[in-house]
Order: C-alpha cells, then structure tokens, then sequence
C-alpha cells in the first residue's frame, strides 16, 4: 500500500491508546510510510508500528475551510488519511477529501485491505444495520470509536523520524470569540462507562443517586432528551437519534423507557444495564441485565456495594 | 441573503429496517419517510432568519420524486423555492457534488444542512460541500445569529463549545438547541402548493460500490435479576462481563 496518514489525538504529550490501535492497525497494510498528524502537543518518541513515522503537529487554530486548511492538504497529498471518530476528525477528514477530491468513508465498523482494495463495513441507521463496500480509490476513512482493533498484531516499537509543526493558513475571517471546555466531568463520547438517567427520576434534586453511582464506578452520566428539554441536565448529557451517540464498555440505563430514538444512541453499547419499575418498559428487550425495581432503592444499594466489596 | 437548506428523505426512526433478498439492499417496503431532523432544525432556522431578518431560502434535495410531498412540506413551513436533483445517490461524495454543481451556478450566503442524516449517519456532506466550494465550514452548530461580519455561532467541539464569528459564504451543520421544530400552519399549506420545485439531472458517479447491506444482530443476554439481588449485578459486571 501506498503512504499512509493517521489523524491521532494527544493528551498531556501521550497519544490516546485508540490513537496507537489505530498507528498499529494501518502498520497491518504494510504502508510505504507512515505519517501521524498530531492534534495536540507531541511529547512521545518512540511508537508501535511497522515503521518509523514522521509526525506534524497541528498547532491549535481553525481548520475550518479551504483557504485555512491548504498547509495540511498539500502535506498528505498522496496519503490514504485514517482517523478515529470525532467531530474535530470528521470536520478536518471531511474538508481535506473534498479539497483534494478523494472520496471519503466515514462510520466504519470493520475494515480490510487486500489486492489493492478496501472492503469495508459500515454501520448505518445508528447501529441498526450495517453496509458492506468496497474501494480502490476512496482515500479518507473515518474509524467509529468502538471499531475492533483486537485482531490486528502490533508491531515493534519504533523511534519517531522527525516532528515538525504545521500551522492553518491565514486567509479565513472567522476567529473564536470564546472557548467554553467542559470540566468537571468525564467527557460523555469517551467515557468507558456511562450511567444514564431520564424522567423516571421525577425531578433534577434525585440526580444526586445517580451522580454517586457514577462517581463509585468512575462514569460519565449521561441523560434522555425529555430531561435535558426539561432543563434538569444539561443539553451535552442528552443521548440519542438527536443527541450524543456513545459505545461504552458498560451503559446503566435508570428510569428511562427504552423509545427507540434513545437506544439509537446508545446501540454501540457493549453491555447495557436497565433498572426500571415496570416490568414492561421496552428498554428490557435491549438489555443484558435488568433489574425491576424503584432506582430510588437500587440505585443507592448499587452505589454502597461498590464502595464496600 | 440567500439561504441553501439541504435536506434529507430518511425512514422515520420508528421503522424496521428490513433487506429485500432480492437486491441484499435495504427494503423500502412499508417505510415511512420524513424529513431528517437535523435538517428539519435547520430550516427551522433559515425559516426564522427569514422572518426575522429578510432572507429568500432555497430546500435542495438529492434523490427522487417520492420525496416531493416532503419537499413541498418544506415550502409549507416556509421556504420559497425547491429544487431536487433528480436521482439516486448511494455515496456522500454524490451528494456532496450535486449540492456543489447547483451552488457553482447558483451562489449561496448560507448553506445550512443537518449535522448528520439518520439513515447514513455519515455526518461529512456539509464538510465536503465547504471543502469543495472553499466556504467556511463549522459543525455542530448549536446557536445560529447574524453579525455585521457574518455570523456569531455557538459550536459544540469535543469536550466543550465554543463561541465563533463566522464569515459568509458558510457551511454549517445544525443541531438542537438551534431552533423549534415547526408544523405547516394551514395557509403556509396552500401557498406551498403554487410554490415551484426545479427538477434538475443527476450527473456524477463515485468509485465505491455498494456490496450489501445487513441487519445488525442484537444479541443482548436479556438475564433479569429480581430487586432483592440487585447487589449481584455489581459482581456479573465483575465476572462475568468483565467491564468493571
Ligand atoms: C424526532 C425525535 C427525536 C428524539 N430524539 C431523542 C433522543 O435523541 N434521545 C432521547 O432520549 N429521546 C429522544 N426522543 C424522545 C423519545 O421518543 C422518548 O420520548 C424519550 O426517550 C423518553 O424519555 P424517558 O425514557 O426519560 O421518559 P419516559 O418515556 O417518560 O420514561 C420514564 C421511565 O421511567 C420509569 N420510571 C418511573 N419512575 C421510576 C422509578 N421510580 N424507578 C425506576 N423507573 C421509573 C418509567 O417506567 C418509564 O419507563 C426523540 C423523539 C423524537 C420524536
Ligand atoms: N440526499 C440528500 N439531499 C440533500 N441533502 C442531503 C442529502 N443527504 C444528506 N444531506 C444533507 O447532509 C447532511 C449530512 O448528511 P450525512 O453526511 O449523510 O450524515 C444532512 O443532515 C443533510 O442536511
């Protein structure tokens, strides 16, 4: 295959370990070469991968159109680029396919190379169903976060080429006017484990049930719609068709029933919990353990079991 | 100002999605279809800048005339004018380059689209559009208002949002809280009816082809544990599933 580029977020220096599964799965198409694009500060020098790689920092900026992007597209020209889901990942994929006329492939759940082409699965209707394709020509691929990377081997460790920094051109008018982080909390799309609450609550003061649990597993919390339009939580909990879609290892569903447009976000959920009253509530089909019971008594127990055992 | 909404014609989220054996595609069989609700924000939007500012906005779709009763819904709500590209598109690259043909020929201020259609999930048609036409490109755009420059949005961004000032020509893919979903008032029904759709030809290609399609299987446990227990489920998380 032919020269490859990875779209790799950093944090504090390090890659991300979905950033090294996916250094070691591109290693697995045996590249001519191998360039990571580092969102983030760079502080590592040695990396898995089947080659040594030349890394380019993307300073912080706005990689938002044409014009500002132009230092990057000329940089992968001629690369397949690779990068794991994120809105960050996909706006920049999406725009550098584009200005450099490749195609694009974005949500995929599985994916090989051989005889020159990529046969590839992709997950459509939320998780619902899947797509099977293939390409010769389609360079931009965008990886879903809960792509499987077990199978592939990983290679031995390799020391870094040479790391250079590469800044969005001047030439676009927009500017960020003001930078709003959420702290606090872990962050809902990366969470390992998720607990999510909805109306069965009854109202925002019993949220702090849930919270405990979540702080005694170390989780995100995580809401349905109705309570987030209800202003009880805030409108970045709100998982769903029309809210954040999340694949954790572990999704604790309470006092939410089950509509179809929430099991749209949380589908990609390796093993789903649901503790409900009613013994009828449709989230019970989609679960892998359920609990009928009043969270206001399971929750709590839950929460002292693991702060105990 | 001149307003592009694209929309998407996508089977309700309440639909089974089943395969036609005979084509290994996805059946259109008993699917009810609407229009996608990211994009139903934003026209919603475009709709409220043109009451509130003066704005002439255009609905595009791409694909086929099933999809006009939808299409003519949006004139309902509003807009001024449709045109639909008239085919059958099965990549986002398609999409993207039908959109880009009409704007080459018909430049826009704005074009606004749903962060991600619901049937694809692809998330990237706006992304293309902008890459292609070199306007400015944010997404997901939660606040939508006009400035002397352009635009001030409030865009989510992984871990966080951000306050930006936008200039025009812009892309932008919406969510909520942008907009209040609208319903057809009665006289916005009749008036849609004389409302002109532009029908125009469908004329790219793409390189991916389309093997297949399959329904995911759910394989959940579906184990229940009666409430005295519930204290068991902590130690199957542990042993038996391994994520704790
Ligand atoms: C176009 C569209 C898009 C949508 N997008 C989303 C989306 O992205 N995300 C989303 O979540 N929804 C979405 N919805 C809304 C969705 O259809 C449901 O209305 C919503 O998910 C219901 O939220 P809920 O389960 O919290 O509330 P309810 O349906 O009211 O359910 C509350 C549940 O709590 C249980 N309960 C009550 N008391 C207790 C107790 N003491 N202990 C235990 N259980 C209790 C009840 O048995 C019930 O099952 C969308 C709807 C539409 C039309
Ligand atoms: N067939 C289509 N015609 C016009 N616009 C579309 C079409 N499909 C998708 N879009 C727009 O592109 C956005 C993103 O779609 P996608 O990249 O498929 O997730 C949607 O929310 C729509 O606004």
């Amino acid at each position: 295959m032919k020269k490859v580029a990875i779209i790799a977020q950093t944090k504090e220096g390090q890659l991300s370990d979905a950033s090294k599964s996916l250094i070691s799965f591109v290693s697995s198409f045996s590249p001519e070469s191998i360039l990571l694009l580092a969102i983030g500060d760079v502080n590592f020098s040695t990396v898995s991968a089947s080659k040594s790689i030349d890394v380019i920092q993307l300073s912080e900026g706005l990689w938002i159109d044409s014009a500002s992007i132009q230092p990057l597209t000329q940089a992968v020209d001629g690369y397949s680029v690779f990068g794991i889901k994120s809105i960050q990942v996909d706006n920049l994929l999406s725009l550098l396919a584009a200005s450099s006329s490749q195609e694009m492939i974005s949500g995929i759940q599985q994916m090989s190379y051989s005889g020159g082409k990529f046969l590839i699965t992709k997950s459509i209707f939320s998780g619902k169903a899947s797509l099977s394709l293939t390409s010769e020509t389609a360079a931009y691929f965008s990886l879903n976060r809960n792509f499987d990377f077990s199978a592939n081997s990983v290679y031995g460790e390799q020391s870094i080429n040479s790391v250079s920094t590469l800044t969005s051109a001047a030439g676009s008018k927009a500017s960020i006017l003001a930078l709003k982080p959420i702290t606090g909390s872990i962050p809902l799309p990366d969470a390992a484990l998720v607990v999510g609450a909805g109306r069965g609550l009854k109202d925002p003061g019993n949220w702090t049930i849930v919270e405990d649990l979540a702080k005694a597993l170390g989780a995100a919390t995580a809401c349905s719609k109705p309570v987030s339009d209800l202003n009880w939580r805030p409108h970045h909990e709100h998982v769903g068709q029309t809210g954040v879609k999340i694949s954790p290892n572990l999704y604790i569903a309470c006092g939410i029933s089950g509509a179809i447009q929430h099991l749209a976000g949380v589908n990609g959920s390796r093993i789903v919990v649901v503790i409900n009253n009613d013994p009828e509530a449709p989230f019970f089909k989609h679960a892998d353990y359920g609990i009928v019971g009043d969270v206001n008594d399971i929750l709590p127990r839950l929460t002292k079991k693991l702060q105990t055992h | 100002m001149k307003i592009l909404v694209c929309i998407s014609c996508v089977p309700d989220t309440t639909s089974k999605i089943t395969i036609d054996p005979s084509t290994s595609q996805i059946s259109s069989q008993g699917l009810t279809f609407i229009v996608g609700p990211y994009d139903d924000y934003a026209l919603s939007r475009a709709i409220e800048l043109k009451e509130s500012n003066g704005a002439e906005v255009i609905v595009l779709h791409v694909g086929g005339a099933e999809s006009e009763a939808l299409i003519r819904k949006c004139l309902a709500l509003g807009a001024d004018s449709a045109v639909r590209i008239d085919g059958n598109p099965t990549t986002s690259a398609q999409i993207a380059s039908s959109i880009v043909s009409f704007v080459n020929q018909n430049p826009m201020d704005l074009i606004l689209m749903g962060k991600e259609s619901i049937d694809y999930n692809s998330g990237i048609v706006h992304g293309l559009v902008a890459g292609a036409l070199g306007y400015s490109h944010f997404n997901p755009v939660m606040h939508l208002d006009l400035a002397d420059d352009g635009l001030k949005l409030e865009v989510e961004m992984d871990g966080g949002k951000m306050d930006v000032s936008c200039p025009l020509p812009a892309v932008l893919g919406c969510q909520e809280p942008i907009a209040e979903w609208k319903i057809p008032s009665m006289r916005g029904i009749m008036t849609a009816r004389t409302k002109e759709i532009t029908v125009l030809p469908f004329d790219t290609t793409s390189q991916i082809q389309i093997l297949k399609a399959d329904i995911a299987e759910t394989a959940r446990k579906n184990k229940m544990i009666k409430a005295e227990d519930a204290e068991q489920l902590i130690d199957l998380l542990r042993t038996e599933t391994n994520v704790l």
